[in-house]
């Protein structure tokens, strides 16, 4: 595994609203390896992801964002997206009248190459990424979602499985999800688990993931991570920390290991 | 028995209650009247062209016939499998002295002026009617052409679904987008009998000044099922209907989808109808209306129960695209008397922003996201209609500019 840099945080101030939420926040993240983004709640965790993306409500107001060395705090969110940054969202929205397997068909980074070369506008053809959909549909276990509106009725288990699935599709460099495991049974999250592991194994993609569960995080072997309180990075370490930071709470655990 | 005739001319200069007045004597008839036709070919290319655009095709093969007018006489009709049987309505009045009894009889001749004036002064329309038995699958296509400027143009339809019988039929409305101000009267009455099956999907396409009053009722007896598609996604000057359905018969259901994107200046005023009269009949009343421009738009839909065990719901979304144009909806339930089950669920709405940023973050661009939810909100998946209609009703939605962004 190569440590070169892909995503850099540097002294990242954001406010939503007119209210600072980060405040100054500085983080390298490596190619292909996997991040975790702890702290309580109201932090600023979702924030960062938010701020990442390129989201309109989070105004940056200090420091900077680079992608591949290059700022990208001035590029749209759709700009970000095709430079190979993905997002699962926490609490998507519902879109209407718009079915989850042909959009996902309309999304996925294979049809979009042939459509840009072609006509620079793809409508999503179904037939034209059929086996992908029908096994990745099979392989999370969402086939009944497929005729669905897109997280119409949802619930919160297919909600990440449908987020994971859509953000694969994208064959992303940087993976960000937001959450990725609340809301799951025991089963689901062997399931996401499992296809997380996947995605770190082969190599291709840095993972940021955002989480409080300490199973995802063991079992995903992230390299590195970080805990957030008040808009601050407070603590950087390794998943070694897991087991003390689940026993003694966040308080209590920055109590005793200051990094300030 | 009563008197069309005298009844209408009472009704002379009745307004309708809702939609604004028109003055009728502004329109002028034809100078020369042309005839009927049996073969399609003398249609011009430029005629098939409007038609298509409305989703009528005259080369189409999986159609069971066709009707054609332009204008105030101009006829072209064939029943191609001849199981549907389709003829202007001039000559099925003439043919058939039963038909009277059909005549007026869902729609009411002095509702106002305008079912009064295509009374006294008819120009055609269609009589179309599937035989007892007759399950015609492929669609019947009907196409009104209102090509000359400043005139009028008076149609009375007749539909009749006879016992055990099935007919998709299919009409669009059109005239050129730059067309003079013109004015279209429809009457259209539908009959659909025991335990007959009638799809109707209409898309109009109008032009900018164009006026519309199009009035229509169905009567649908014992376990008839009547699905009305309406879909306008063009400017109109002026448009005002209330489709009514009557279910008369025990174990009837109707569902009225309308479809409407509004643009330019156009005034659009639809509604739907549905008086359940009888045990277990069943309707549904669901609209999707789009505000762009500087377009206004009323969703109407009432539902009245009479009878105890019958069941209904009204559905109106709107979503507005444009601080300048407005949509109201306006929905009513009447029950009449007790076990009857009627709801509704009215929404107005915007694109969220969040909703942009999410099909943003999936790589689509701002007008990509914006279309697809649009286009999105549009889909009506109406249940039982052939495939080639859905189509059609797709390939329409699709063929829409979206405007405003």
């Amino acid at each position: 595994m190569s440590s070169e840099k892909i995503l850099s945080l540097i002294d990242l101030h954001v406010n939503a609203d007119n209210t600072p939420i980060l405040k100054g926040i500085s983080i390298e993240f490596e190619k292909n390896r996997v991040y975790a983004i702890v702290g309580p709640n109201g932090s600023g965790k979702s924030t960062i992801a938010k701020a990442i993306m390129g989201f309109p409500d989070y105004k940056v107001t200090r420091g900077d964002i680079l992608y591949k060395g290059e700022s990208i705090i001035n590029k749209t969110i759709t700009e970000r997206a095709r430079m190979g940054i993905a997002l699962a969202f926490q609490n998507p929205p519902v879109i209407k009248g718009v079915k989850l397997d042909k959009f996902i068909c309309r999304i996925c980074r294979d049809c979009r190459r042939i459509s840009d070369n072609r006509s620079g506008r793809h409508l999503g053809e179904i037939d034209k990424c059929t086996p992908d959909l029908t096994e990745g549909f099979k392989k999370l276990l969402i086939e009944n979602l497929k005729n669905r509106d897109i997280n119409d009725g949802f619930s919160g288990g297919e909600i990440r499985r449908s987020e994971l699935f859509q953000v694969i599709s994208l064959k992303p460099e940087v993976m960000i999800l937001d959450e990725p495991d609340s809301g799951l049974d025991y089963d689901s999250l062997k399931l996401v688990g499992r296809t997380l592991k996947e995605i770190r194994n082969s190599g291709k993609t840095t993972m940021i993931i955002i989480t409080h569960s300490r199973y995802i995080l063991e079992y995903l072997e992230a390299d590195k991570v970080f805990i957030i309180e008040k808009g601050k990075k407070v603590f950087d370490g390794d998943k070694t920390i897991l087991p003390q930071l689940e026993e003694l709470g966040y308080k209590e655990f920055l109590n005793r290991n200051k990094l300030r | 028995m009563k008197n069309n005739k005298e009844l209408a001319i009472k009704a002379k200069d009745k307004k309708s209650p809702i939609g604004e007045d028109i003055d009728l004597d502004v329109f002028k008839s034809e100078d020369r009247k042309a005839s009927s036709k049996r073969s399609m070919e003398q249609i011009a290319a430029e005629e098939r062209r409007l038609m298509e655009n409305v989703g009528v095709n005259p080369d189409e093969k999986k159609t069971a016939g066709l009707y054609v007018q332009i204008d105030q006489s101009k006829v072209f009709y064939n029943s191609l499998n001849q199981k549907a049987e389709i003829l202007p309505i001039k000559d099925a009045i003439k043919k058939y002295e039963w038909l009277k009894d059909y005549y007026w009889n869902a729609v009411n001749v002095d509702t106002d002026k305008y079912t009064s004036a295509v009374e006294l002064e008819l120009h055609n329309g269609y009589f179309i009617r599937a035989g007892e038995g007759q399950k015609i699958r492929e669609p019947v296509q009907a196409c009104l052409m209102l090509k000359t400027g400043n005139i009028k143009q008076n149609i009375h339809n007749i539909i009749i679904v006879e016992e055990n019988a099935e007919l998709h039929l299919v009409t669009g409305c059109v005239s050129p987008s730059i067309l003079e101000p013109a004015l279209h009267l429809g009457i259209t009455e539908f009959y659909i009998k025991k335990n007959a099956k009638l799809t109707f999907t209409m898309i109009h396409r109008w032009g900018k000044r164009t006026l519309v009053r199009p009035r229509s009722a169905a009567i649908v007896e014992e376990g008839g099922v009547f699905i009305n598609n309406y879909i306008i996604l063009s400017d109109v000057g002026n448009l005002q209907t209330y489709p009514t359905v009557y279910l008369k018969g025990e174990n009837s259901k109707a569902e009225l989808y309308t479809v409407i994107y509004g643009t330019g200046k156009s005034i659009y005023d639809v509604g739907g109808r549905i008086i359940l009269e009888a045990e277990g009949t069943k309707g549904k009343v669901v609209s999707r209306t789009i505000g762009a421009d500087e377009s206004i738009i009323y969703a109407r839909g009432q539902l009245i129960g009479k009878h105890s065990g019958c069941r209904a719901h009204l559905e109106c979304n709107g979503l507005l695209l444009s601080d300048k144009s407005r949509l109201t909806a306006i929905p009513e339930l009447e029950a009449e008397t007790t076990g009857v089950e009627l709801s509704h669920e009215a929404t107005i709405g915007k694109i969220e922003q969040e909703q942009l940023t999410y099909l943003m973050s999936r790589g689509l661009s701002e007008e990509e996201a914006n279309s697809l939810i649009v286009r999105g909100f549009m889909t009506i998946n109406v249940p039982d209609l052939p495939a080639t209609l859905q189509k059609t009703v797709d390939d329409a939605i699709k063929l829409t500019k979206l405007t405003g962004f």
